[in-house]
């Protein structure tokens, strides 16, 4: 765990908190934003919780040039608009954060969104069209930086 | 007397003679024109006398102010402006001068380039095609400084071989997949100046991925075969009729195929030096794809005899997705990517049950581009939706 994630207060995965937390560490890189280059798309991560109800989480990030510019909290409908979504359970997600947590931001080979999402599982991706699904693979490194940078947080999960 | 033959003189260099008087020639036909510019010039100088024609601002768009956006200035920016933005429809300026400068009163004095002849705007626009340039040069990386080379760890023999037997193949490719564009690229008119500007980025990519793989084998053993299947395949790329059958070979069809190798490659790796260098090449792999799609989409859309365009390009296909069956019956190909898969080489067989729903998943995702485009392969398609592996057991 790194010295800021010790002396920050643990996040709850999923949260909209979580996400702007990552969007607010993507924003103050902004060097590093510059080096990947432009990213523009609006994504949704989908998370499933693991009890009872099984109910699912989305949450929007908006991508724009070099900087995470919005995050929301949206229904399962307001998620359909988005250029792709991501979904999986929250075991998977969980699993992915620790693994990158403890490779102090590089998850393990068989953790990456690309190895995950590849298959169709557990991460499925889901676009409204090849173009817009296009955009996951047109902007994979950034999107798994955007992950990576998660090992500075203390993250909770409370499912 | 007997002479040993490294003590012979060597052969001149070869000679280009017909070469040369081919050149002559073909410019002593234009050599009135040319002449008649360089004696006026030369006069004026001789006289000290300036033109200054060149100030004159009648007949140009001038007094304009082009505003950078948040990124800069980019093309969109400047092709705001009336009179710089309009694209022909059909062009009709063969030589070198730039869209929105004072040129028609020129057009006599100038060259005709013979080989600018794609010159239907249909052949070859893209709506994002600006966009893709823009974010081609923002996500540019490089191949020597940008991958942890430091980190290259040895894999057990068969893990080895297969990495380099694959590293081999995308590299074979990517020397087509650069050659294509730069043949297309010169024959395109200045005036589509965006496309061609994009298809330069298309050749630096594809510069970088031939380098990162070749770096890649040679890191881990070398590089080992060749093959003819893929030989074939990449020379019915190169040699495709027109510019929009080309391209949908190549960037539909074939940058699909790669960009679908590139994800399992990603996933399949078994360092992080790969993983990455998987994933910044599936990146611009995926932005050429979106080109293919979009122009195909385009010059469908265009086309005024829409029906018969899409009718050959079916025929087109019959012929062209032979290419993508070459490549992935291709042992060279399908072995390594088993191996990988499966995690060695006494799990081939696992591997192979990875290949079919690498295959299917590729067919599937030919398929809805071909239909994002307006262009229904679904019924006519010629490679079997299903793997054919083992099938004849």
């Amino acid at each position: 765990m790194s010295a800021l994630a010790e002396t920050t207060a643990a996040l709850a995965f999923p949260s909209r908190e979580y996400f702007a937390a990552l969007a607010g560490l993507m924003n103050a890189n902004r060097a590093r934003q510059e080096q990947l280059g432009y990213i523009d798309c609006t994504a949704v991560f989908s998370v499933t919780e693991a009890d009872d109800d099984g109910a699912t989480r989305h949450f929007r990030i908006t991508f724009e040039e070099f900087s995470a510019i919005a995050v929301d909290e949206v229904t399962a409908e307001e998620a359909t608009a988005a250029d792709f979504a991501l979904s999986g359970s929250l075991a998977t997600w969980r699993t992915m954060l620790e693994s990158i947590a403890a490779g102090a931001g590089r998850p393990a080979l068989e953790q990456t969104l690309n190895y995950l999402s590849h298959l169709g599982t557990p991460l499925k991706l889901v676009a409204a069209d090849p173009l817009k699904s296009d955009l996951y693979f047109r902007y994979n490194q950034s999107l798994q930086e955007f992950f990576n940078a998660s090992s500075a947080l203390a993250t909770r999960f409370d499912g | 007397m007997s002479v040993r033959i490294h003590e012979m003189n060597p052969l001149p260099a070869a000679l280009h003679e017909q070469e040369l008087a081919g050149y002559e020639a073909a410019y002593r036909n234009h050599y009135q024109a040319w002449a008649e510019v360089l004696a006026r010039n030369v006069e004026a100088i001789r006289r000290g006398s300036y033109s200054l024609h060149w100030m004159e601002t009648g007949e140009a768009r001038w007094g304009k102010r082009a505003k950078p956006s948040s990124r800069g200035m980019t093309y969109a920016d400047i092709n705001r402006i009336r009179g710089y933005g309009d694209l022909p429809e059909q062009a009709t300026w063969f030589n070198f001068a730039p869209r929105g400068a004072v040129r028609d009163r020129y057009r006599d004095d100038m060259p005709v380039i013979g080989d600018y002849t794609v010159t239907d705007k249909n052949e070859l626009w893209a709506e994002n095609v600006i966009t893709l340039y823009e974010e081609a040069k923002a996500r540019k990386w490089n191949a020597t400084r940008d991958i942890p080379w430091d980190e290259v760890e040895a894999l057990p023999e068969d893990l080895e071989k297969a990495t380099a037997q694959l590293c081999t193949f995308l590299t074979e490719v990517e020397f087509v997949a650069g050659d294509f564009p730069a043949k297309w690229l010169y024959r395109i008119p200045q005036d589509f100046l965006e496309v061609k500007s994009f298809l330069a980025t298309q050749l630096m990519d594809e510069a970088r991925h031939q380098e990162v793989f070749r770096k890649r084998a040679l890191s881990c053993g070398g590089l080992l075969h060749a093959a003819p299947g893929f030989e074939w395949a990449l020379a019915a790329i190169l040699e495709a009729p027109t510019h929009t059958m080309g391209t949908f070979l190549l960037n539909v069809l074939g940058e699909g195929l790669v960009l679908s190798i590139f994800r399992s490659g990603e996933m399949i790796a078994k360092t992080h030096v790969d993983k990455e260098i998987f994933r910044r090449c599936l990146q611009d792999e995926a932005r050429h794809v979106s080109y293919g799609v979009m122009e195909l989409k385009s010059y469908i859309a265009g086309h005024p005899q829409r029906e018969a365009a899409i009718e050959e390009l079916h025929r087109f296909c019959d012929v062209g997705e032979q290419v993508i069956l070459t490549a992935f019956t291709e042992p060279a190909l399908i072995e390594p990517l088993a191996v990988l898969l499966g995690g060695g080489l006494k799990y081939i067989d696992q591997g192979m049950e990875g290949i079919r729903h690498v295959w299917t998943m590729f067919i599937n995702e030919y398929l809805q581009r071909c239909e994002c485009a307006g262009f229904d392969r679904r019924t006519r398609c010629t490679i079997p939706l299903e793997f054919p592996w083992g099938a004849a057991a």
